[in-house]
């Protein structure tokens, strides 16, 4: 990247509220680096309890996500991904997640978040304690945590999770999936 | 039974089972790369000494001040409170509270449906004072 680049990559980020932006490979010792960066960064822009609480939960549901999800067979042989967090004007926040995944799990994903695109907070909760007292996912090796993780994204959420899955011309294997939340 | 003592990290909570006075403390937060292997141990240590003094009558008193959990933490952090409810519905005195901020409606609530859905022992919504 040259100068010229990245200032318009800065100016971008600047105009856009970027707090916090990292790609590349995702370990336990990144994800506890990213969240000590992050939490000084909430309290830098003065974010208030609540909301520093709830982009830091949905921050960490993304990144455990990538650390457990992402196809390592696409990163080869790494988990890697992208994770953003933001400020939207007046005390709103954003956080961001990219990450690649197999052709054939996509349905699986999207089944899974679809519907809570069109729930109500009530019913966000109550999915939430269901899937919390239902033991029967443990096995599931692909599931694993996948539940209650995009729950507990819907519900750190003030408006509907949006997510994007796109697929890029000459790869048969892999897509590309993309998680935005609002807070 | 030896008391169990795990130190806090950065991702795990400190983990205090005072067994010898009954009391059992789990504070911090809770984001670990592999919740079951944190937990697992922890549960297998309650288990016992559940098991080993169910006889003896000495009320249990559990303490959870977690300022923040993720989500494969949650279900375990629910299964230790599980147990010390089965505990209870066999007999044993149990009083659990669960610890939260004042700003945090979020925890308060998780302790609400705890008390709501585990009701043979206690649970106490204790709201600490503002830091």
């Amino acid at each position: 990247m040259d100068l010229a680049s990245f200032s318009h990559f800065c100016t971008q980020a600047a105009g856009s509220g970027i707090l916090f932006y990292y790609t590349g490979d995702f370990s336990q010792n990144v994800v506890g680096a990213m969240s000590d960066t992050l939490r000084q960064r909430l309290e830098a822009v003065g974010a208030s309890g609540p909301a520093r609480r709830k982009v830091f939960s949905a921050f960490i549901e993304m990144a455990q996500n990538i650390l457990h999800y992402a196809d390592e067979a696409a990163g080869g042989g790494k988990r890697v991904g992208a994770l953003a967090v933001g400020m939207s004007g007046d005390a709103r926040f954003y956080v961001l997640c990219a990450n690649p995944v197999r052709v054939d799990h996509v349905d699986r994903i999207r089944a899974r978040l679809e519907p809570l695109r069109t729930m109500t907070m009530d019913e966000i909760k109550l999915a939430y304690r269901e899937q919390l007292r239902n033991a029967a996912h443990d096995q599931d090796e692909i599931s694993r945590g996948a539940g209650l993780g995009f729950l507990t994204v819907a519900r750190e959420a003030s408006e509907p999770i949006e997510y994007r899955i796109t697929y890029r011309s000459g790869e048969a294997h892999f897509a590309e999936f993309q998680l935005r939340a609002a807070i | 039974m030896e008391n169990l003592y795990i130190p806090p990290t950065n991702e795990t909570p400190e983990v205090r089972f005072a067994y010898s006075e009954n009391a059992l403390h789990v504070s911090g937060e809770s984001y670990p790369e592999n919740a079951m292997s944190f937990y697992g141990p922890i549960r297998a240590s309650l288990d016992r000494y559940l098991d080993t003094t169910a006889g003896a009558g000495h009320e249990v008193e559990a303490h959870f001040a977690l300022k923040y959990f993720n989500s494969s933490s949650t279900k375990l952090i629910r299964l230790l409170i599980a147990m010390l409810n089965g505990a209870a519905a066999a007999g044993r005195s149990v009083v659990t509270h669960w610890y939260h901020d004042p700003d945090d409606d979020m925890m308060m609530e998780f302790g609400m449906d705890l008390r709501e859905e585990f009701r043979m022992m206690e649970v106490r919504i204790v709201e600490l004072a503002a830091a």
